[in-house]
């Protein structure tokens, strides 16, 4: 890898639920602008095993060494587009998100101007971060194995057994003296009647 | 039951509580306060005879005080552990020369009276929380007259009292003439569904549970007659809708309304309530021996202990929130924690077994494995430029950074313990601390995108990753409308909101800053965001003394559920927005730009 | 200690008082509008 960057952007069109109100054409367009951006795709649905081949394509034939995915809120699939760019040997942390779903479509859907306007912005924005993404380590921790169920009703006892029959300890730890909880308190309960 | 108490894998704890949970996922650190029962669980063999002889009784709370229990007791006969305890509140023996004749009694010799608490600590990998939810007191829907009128129950109660291990055996009996009811009558969301008194959402079980009761009513007592007061009926689940209709096959009348009020014939003691029938467009009276009142369900009266101690946050109803509704719907947000049950929402029986399915699967993905990754969100020290204040170690909300002030030795970060709030590098005064992937460049490159075009035009909002920030997704997930001006930078939490930040943020022409995050007692960090308060309020008195308007940095809470003032917020902002001029704006470039230099 | 002072609400600028101590750190609201963009008023000397 050399020492210039070379950034893709991904657009997803998720259904119409962006491309119904952000002009994603005009987008890319404008992503095309962008410092350091080499290509820019737009995808139906980038979530999607073939928007997430797509990346993995171009990072590769492209060499691209950030990715800007400009799509839903981070919190839903910052974990998937990660593991995307690093199946294709980018380090995860090289990737970056627009919210332009959460944040800039699904708000502003009653004026498309103004949210590909706002859209294009955001964009903007997650290129010029991801332009100074530094690969990251993860720290890797041994794992204790065993679980703590807090509270012995119905749902703790269900978990417990399942989590002990698969072979590991559990701890399971209730407030009253005695585990059962509401359902111990029930007489028949549908829909079985008993 | 019966197999938890006795699978081999399976530690039981009862009659304990949670203390303190420290550590990170895969890496749980637990202690527990095991409470003294004051009757050795192991040897007691739940024979009985200490109850026999103890002369104290008290309600008894398994049967919401329908019948009675002794100080020493066991909770009810199927209990696990078999065991009895003593309720030492009621005790008269904790002054053995008072009474000890349970323990003179016992030929085990299981009774100790000089019994302690004891704290037990162990460590986990992942955590099922399972603390269920509490049935709804309709105390203040007093047209219905719960506390004035006997045989107005809820049906909680009904429940008990029909139940095999009941006072009255099973035999549904009204308590002001210990007789079987004629006619029963069941008022169905008490407590639910209302903007105004208790609850507005459905509780999910309440229909079904009364078409059950229907049911077995009329399995027991054939002539017996039964009455609904309904809204709607939902019974959507697998076969409810049959349910549904055998029991209006039965001959249960299901009266579309929800009754006004229920007044009480002094005589007969039956009860005459009035309710529009929304399907005859009529005022009705009907005079019923029993009525039920089909209560809701309300997260648990203790429910923030736990959400403390794992730093949960709730939705508005007041459940614990998961990462995402629809497709994470177990996880919590604190990574290695899981949900199974009523803690979670409102459920029943087979949704609660579903999902303490998944819960134990999902944890399972993670003690299957021998090493977790732990997101590389954490800070650094740069040691040139550190001249060891101690700053970031005070703030550090987990005591991750260690510094000798005294030796000028430079601060050291734990990086295991550190988990990546960023409030030390907002606090140090020398930027001699970095934060991986939330780096001060990072983010001064985002606001100078954002402000590069039209700054007047701009909100700048920054937003915590566990609160506001999917507060605002929320509002997109709602699909509630708001005006477009804000442009919203994450950060991990809102204590990582560094001064330059928003002093950058005027400098580059912005007319408002928002900085939001957790309502402190939701801090996903203990309490890092108070870093932020501190500081904003101090900016506030540093922009008046440079003689920029302190109402162009703006402060707010805004919760994960909290739609209603994301959006109200935004409105106001932007009406407080249009009124900066550019004037203004320009005023306030000149005057950081002059600090600067 | 815990002392009477002023306090202004920098979203509608109703100016009100209410509890504060010194050093300490709670979520502060306008009883007005209920935003949390409350400003401790320091009394000039």
């Amino acid at each position: 890898m050399g020492s210039e960057t070379r950034i893709g952007v991904f657009i997803c069109e998720c259904g119409s639920n962006i491309a119904g109100t952000v002009n994603c054409m005009e987008l890319m367009e404008y992503a095309k602008s962008l410092p350091d951006v080499v290509c820019v795709v737009v995808n139906r649905y980038t979530c999607a095993e073939p928007g997430q081949q797509e990346i993995r394509r171009y990072v590769c034939e492209q060499d691209l060494n950030r990715v800007v995915v400009a799509a839903c809120t981070p919190k839903m699939h910052e974990p998937t587009f990660r593991k995307c760019v690093s199946d294709a040997g980018l380090n995860p942390y090289l990737m970056e998100m627009a919210n332009i779903r959460e944040h800039c479509s699904w708000v502003h859907h009653f004026d498309k101007a103004k949210a590909t306007q706002k859209a294009k912005e955001l964009v903007k924005s997650a290129v010029a971060r991801a332009r100074l993404l530094e690969p990251q380590k993860e720290l890797e921790v041994p794992v204790t194995q065993a679980a703590l169920v807090i509270g012995g009703g119905i749902a703790g006892i269900q978990a417990s057994l399942d989590l002990a029959n698969a072979g590991y300890p559990v701890w399971l730890v209730e407030k009253a003296p005695s585990i059962g909880g509401i359902m111990s308190q029930l007489n028949k309960t549908y829909p079985t009647m008993d | 039951m019966m197999d938890v108490g006795r699978h081999p894998r399976i530690k039981l704890l009862t009659y304990s509580e949670i203390e303190e949970i420290s550590g990170y996922i895969g890496n749980f650190r637990i202690k527990i306060r095991r409470k003294a029962r004051y009757v050795d669980e192991n040897e007691c063999t739940a024979c009985d005879e200490c109850v026999e002889v103890c002369p104290v009784i008290v309600p008894k709370e398994h049967q919401m005080g329908l019948a009675s229990r002794k100080a020493i007791y066991i909770p009810f006969p199927q209990a696990v552990p078999s065991a009895h305890l003593i309720d030492i509140e009621a005790c008269l023996g904790f002054d053995p020369i008072a009474c000890s004749k349970c323990a003179e009694k016992c030929d085990k010799n299981c009774i100790n009276y000089d019994d302690k608490d004891k704290i037990i600590e162990f460590d986990v990998g992942s955590i099922i929380v399972a603390t269920g939810m509490d049935v709804y007191d309709p105390t203040e829907f007093d047209e219905y007259g719960y506390t004035r009128f006997e045989n107005v129950l809820t049906s909680m109660e009904f429940e008990i009292l029909t139940g095999p291990g009941g006072v009255t055996k099973g035999e549904l009996i009204r308590p002001t003439d210990r007789k079987v009811p004629k006619s029963i009558g069941f008022i169905q969301c008490v407590g639910s569904r209302c903007e105004k008194r208790g609850n507005p959402y459905c509780s999910n079980v309440c229909c079904m549970n009364t078409i059950k009761d229907t049911l077995l009513l009329k399995e027991y007592y054939h002539d017996i007659e039964c009455k609904v007061f309904y809204v709607d009926i939902r019974a959507s689940g697998k076969g409810f809708e049959d349910f549904y209709r055998r029991s209006k096959g039965l001959g249960v009348k299901y009266i579309r309304g929800i009754p006004g009020d229920i007044r009480e014939d002094p005589k007969t003691k039956n009860l005459i309530l009035t309710v529009e029938n929304t399907s005859k467009g009529s005022i009705e009276e009907h005079e019923l021996e029993m009525i039920v009142l089909s209560v809701g369900l309300v997260p648990r009266y203790d429910s923030d202990v736990i959400q403390k101690l794992l730093t949960l946050s709730t939705t508005s109803d007041g459940f614990l929130m998961e990462v995402h509704p629809k497709l994470t719907p177990i996880d919590a947000p604190t990574s290695g924690v899981f949900f199974a049950g009523c803690c979670e929402a409102p459920k029943d029986i087979k949704d609660s077994v579903t999902q303490a399915s998944g819960a134990a699967a999902r944890a399972l993905t993670i003690l299957s494995q021998d090493k977790v990754k732990i997101e590389a969100v954490t800070s650094i020290i740069d040691e040139d430029k550190c001249t060891s204040c101690g700053i970031c170690a005070d703030v550090c909300p987990y005591g991750a950074i260690i510094v000798d002030k005294k030796a000028k030795i430079p601060a050291k970060v734990i990086e295991a313990a550190c988990k990546g709030c960023g409030t030390c590098a907002a606090e140090c005064k020398f930027d001699a601390i970095r934060m991986r992937h939330f780096s001060d460049e990072q983010i001064m490159a985002q606001l100078e995108a954002i402000l590069e075009e039209n700054p007047e035009e701009k909100i700048v909002v920054f937003a915590c990753n566990w609160c506001s920030y999917p507060g605002a997704d929320l509002v997109g997930i709602s699909r509630m409308q708001y005006p477009v001006s804000p442009r919203i930078v994450r950060t991990m939490c809102s204590g990582r909101v560094d001064e330059k930040f928003i002093l950058h943020a005027f400098e580059l022409g912005a007319p408002i800053v928002l900085v939001t995050g957790c309502h402190p007692v939701d801090c996903h960090y203990i309490d890092a965001q108070q870093w932020a308060q501190r500081r904003v309020e101090r900016l506030w008195d540093k922009l008046e003394r440079k003689g920029i308007r302190p109402e162009r940095l703006q402060l707010e809470w805004i919760s994960a559920s909290e739609v209603g003032k994301f959006v109200k917020t935004m409105e106001e902002l932007e009406e407080m927005r249009k009124k900066v001029t550019r004037e203004e704006i320009e005023e306030t470039k000149r005057i950081l730009s002059k600090i600067k230099k | 200690m815990i002392e009477e002072a002023d306090f202004k609400c920098l979203r509608c600028g109703h100016e009100f008082k209410a509890p504060y101590e010194k050093g300490k750190i709670e979520e502060r609201f306008c009883p007005k509008c209920r935003s949390n963009s409350v400003r401790h008023i320091k009394k000039k000397l």
